[in-house]
C-alpha cells in the first residue's frame, strides 16, 4: 500500500468517521472496520469463556468522568472483599489515581493507560488475563475509560455492563446517549444526595433509561452517603 | 528485578549456551516483579498495560502498546505502532515500525532497523537491516 494512502487510513480511522474516505481507498477502510469490529467480539466471547470456565463474574462499569464509577466499585470491593477475591482493572487516558483509590478497599488492581483511545477494548482485557492465574479472583470489575459514546464501540466481554450517569451531568444525560443504555444491563444514576439541591428531574432519567431499554434495571444511589449501595449489590446477582 | 536483570544478560553474552529452561523460569521470576514505572519518557500518550519499567531516556512511536510484564532499558528508541507484551529490552535497542513482539529478549544494542515483523518466544540480537539478518534463537 502506498504511504500516502496508508497514512489516510490511519487518519480516518482515528477520527472513527468512514465519510472522510475518499472513494478510492472506502472500501478498503469499511473492511477494515469491519474486520476490527469482528476482531472485537470475537475477543470479547474469549474473555467471557475464560472468565466463565473459571467460575468468575465479571462487570464494565461505563459512564462520563466523575460519575461515580470509582467510588461505586471501591464501595462495592469495600463491603464484598471479605467473602470474594476482587481483580479491579481500571481504564484511563493517563495515571493511576483510580485504581490507587480503589486497591486501598481491598482489591487487586491493573492499570490500563489508554494514552489517546477512548475506551477500553476487548484486546486489553484479554491481554490482562491471559497473564493471570485465573482461579485465584471471584468477581472481575473493568471500569472503562471516563466516556458516555466511545464505550459503545467496544464490548469487553463481561457477563453484565453497568451504564453510570450523575444527577450532576443533567436529566438530559440518559436520552443523549442511547447507545450505552441500550447495551448495558444495568443503569445507576449516582448522586442522588444533591437531588434537592440541583432540582433534577431523577424521574426523567429512570423513565428515559427504561424507554431506551426496558430490560435494564435502574437504580438511584449516591456512593457517598451510601444510598442503595446494598441493593446494588444485589442487583450483581452473585 | 534487577537480579534477574543481570542473569539474563549474562546468559546473553553467550547466546550458544543458553539454557531455554533456565531461561523461562529466570523470565517466569521477572515477570512477578516488575514494577510499573512510566513517568517519564519522550513521547505521546502511547498505551501502557501495567506492569511496564522504563529505564531513563526511552523514546516512543505513535500508536504503541506496551504490555503487561515489559522491561525497557535506558537509551531505547521504540518505533511507530510497536506492541511489546511479555518482553524484555536492554539498553541501547532501536526497534522499527509495526513490530509485535511478546515473550521475546532483545539483546543490548541491537537494532530492529525494518518493519512489519512479528515474534514470540524468542531471543532476538545484532544490528540488522532485515528481518533476515537478525540473529534469532526461540525458546
Amino acid at each position: 500500500m502506498q504511504n500516502n494512502k496508508r497514512e489516510e487510513i490511519s487518519r480516518i480511522k482515528e477520527l472513527e468517521s468512514i465519510n472522510l474516505s475518499s472513494d478510492e481507498i472506502r472500501d478498503s477502510v469499511v473492511s477494515t472496520k469491519k474486520q476490527v469490529e469482528m476482531q472485537n467480539e470475537l475477543l470479547a466471547s474469549k474473555v467471557n469463556a475464560n472468565l466463565k470456565s473459571h467460575k468468575i463474574k465479571s462487570f464494565d462499569v461505563v459512564g462520563a468522568i466523575g460519575a461515580g464509577k470509582t467510588e461505586l466499585i471501591a464501595q462495592i470491593v469495600e463491603k464484598m472483599h471479605s467473602n470474594y477475591r476482587i481483580l479491579v482493572i481500571c481504564g484511563d487516558i493517563t495515571t493511576r489515581v483510580d485504581a490507587d483509590r480503589i486497591e486501598v478497599h481491598n482489591a487487586e488492581t491493573v492499570q490500563i493507560n489508554t494514552g489517546r483511545e477512548c475506551a477500553l477494548n476487548a484486546y486489553h482485557i484479554h491481554q490482562i488475563i491471559k497473564n493471570k492465574d485465573l482461579q485465584n479472583y471471584d468477581l472481575l470489575f473493568i471500569e472503562n475509560v471516563g466516556n458516555l459514546i466511545c464505550p459503545s464501540d467496544f464490548i469487553l466481554g463481561t457477563d453484565k455492563r453497568i451504564v453510570v450517569v450523575s444527577i450532576t451531568e443533567g436529566e438530559w444525560v440518559i436520552e443523549k446517549h442511547p447507545m450505552l443504555f441500550k447495551m448495558s444491563d444495568i443503569a445507576i444514576i449516582n448522586k442522588v444526595d444533591l437531588k434537592e439541591r440541583l432540582g433534577t428531574n431523577v424521574d426523567k432519567m429512570i423513565e428515559d433509561a427504561k424507554k431506551l431499554n426496558p430490560n435494564i434495571q435502574v437504580l438511584t444511589t449516591s456512593a457517598k452517603t451510601g444510598t442503595n449501595m446494598d441493593k446494588l449489590v444485589s442487583l450483581l446477582e452473585l | 528485578m534487577k537480579e534477574e536483570l543481570k542473569a539474563i544478560e549474562k546468559a546473553l553474552e553467550d547466546l550458544n549456551a543458553i539454557s531455554k529452561n533456565e531461561l523461562e523460569e529466570v523470565l517466569k521470576s521477572l515477570f512477578t516483579k516488575i514494577s510499573n514505572h512510566i513517568d517519564k519518557y519522550i513521547g505521546d500518550f502511547p498505551t501502557f498495560i501495567e506492569p511496564v519499567y522504563l529505564e531513563k531516556n526511552v523514546e516512543i512511536g505513535d500508536d504503541v502498546l506496551l504490555g503487561p510484564n515489559v522491561y525497557i532499558g535506558a537509551n531505547v528508541k521504540i518505533g511507530d505502532y510497536v506492541e511489546l507484551s511479555n518482553t524484555i529490552i536492554f539498553d541501547g535497542v532501536t526497534l522499527g515500525n509495526n513490530l509485535k513482539l511478546e515473550n521475546c529478549i532483545i539483546a543490548p544494542k541491537s537494532h530492529l532497523n525494518f518493519e512489519n515483523f512479528k515474534c514470540t518466544s524468542t531471543i532476538l540480537s545484532g544490528k540488522a537491516d532485515s528481518e533476515k539478518s537478525l540473529t534469532k534463537i526461540p525458546f
